[in-house]
């Protein structure tokens, strides 16, 4: 069982340190991406924690679903941005509308 | 003798996966970064997969899976990879300063002042 | 060993993860969301293998075909916008 505990430790660890960069990211479209990034993690976890289950759903949901959804609400959003150099990095400049 | 082909198989993938993720830290552009990620998927991830399936037998349930995975990684990591290259070129993503050719850019030039 | 094999695979995460957070464009983080994704269905099945639990396995195939769907979205947001 121990095994188990260790990959339990470091599937945190990576999650904790995707999390990190969720909240500290100031660009958008990385933030969301590294939102991905704990979704990827996190059904690792599910797995390791025994439920396959959620495993599937957040695969599904949480890595791909889940930042399509910001990514069309920040796209949305976007026109609505006052100061330019909050929109981030320079090749975000192909917005819609 | 099996077991050493599987612990073999494993390192090699290992090695190439590590030079792989190793490159996408270093490397001082997107294309390069992409062509070590597609270089990590083929020669990393297929061997390890192969290990599996020599591990397990090839009809068993964890190496018809793995069989299963190794598929779609070949068929679609070298599409994806294209298809990131392609929007990052463009979407204007910079080249790295030493770069020594721009290809479609060359061609399209030629074939404007022609 | 498949033990080994899952926690090497957890630390080119970890690699792939400073990539993640300093790329400088998005392109960037898309090849290092690709590979990771890639990366963890290799870590699924081997702990599949390890845990000798068959219900994991069908995660490791979502992951290798869904991570392709991401790439494509996000590349296709880069090329021509969303919507």
């Amino acid at each position: 069982m121990t095994g188990f505990w260790a990959l339990d430790y470091l599937c945190l660890a990576a999650i904790l340190a995707s999390g990190f960069l969720v909240v500290r990211m100031r660009n958008l479209n990385a933030a969301v991406m590294a939102l991905s990034g704990v979704g990827t993690v996190l059904s690792l976890t599910f797995l390791v924690l025994g439920a396959p289950d959620d495993a599937h759903s957040e695969v599904v949901v949480g890595a791909i679903a889940l930042p399509t959804l910001y990514l069309i609400a920040i796209a949305k959003a976007r026109t609505n941005v006052s100061a330019e150099d909050e929109l981030g990095e320079s090749s975000d400049r192909r917005h819609p509308g | 003798m099996i077991e050493g082909l599987v612990i073999g198989l494993v390192a090699l993938g290992f090695l190439f996966s590590l030079s792989g993720a190793v490159g996408i830290v270093r490397m001082p552009d997107v294309y390069c970064r992409i062509q070590c990620s597609s270089k990590s998927v083929t020669m990393g991830a297929i061997p390890t997969l192969v290990a599996l399936v020599i591990a397990e037998g090839p009809v068993s349930t964890y190496g018809s899976r793995a069989l299963v995975v190794a598929g779609l990684l070949v068929i679609l990591s070298p599409t994806a990879s294209h298809a990131l290259a392609r929007a990052a070129y463009k979407a204007g993503v910079p080249m790295w300063a030493g770069a020594m050719r721009d290809e479609p850019h060359d061609q399209t030039s030629t074939k404007e002042a022609g | 060993m498949y033990l080994a094999v899952v926690i090497a695979e957890l630390a080119l995460v970890a690699i792939l993860l400073v990539r993640l957070g300093r790329g400088p464009t998005v392109s960037d983080r898309i090849v290092a969301l690709n590979t990771m994704a890639t990366q963890t269905a290799l870590a699924t099945l081997f702990f599949a293998a390890y845990a000798d639990r068959t219900v994991d396995l069908d995660v490791a195939i979502w992951l290798a075909s869904f991570s392709y769907l991401g790439a494509i979205i996000w590349s296709r947001y880069l090329e021509r916008g969303l919507l």
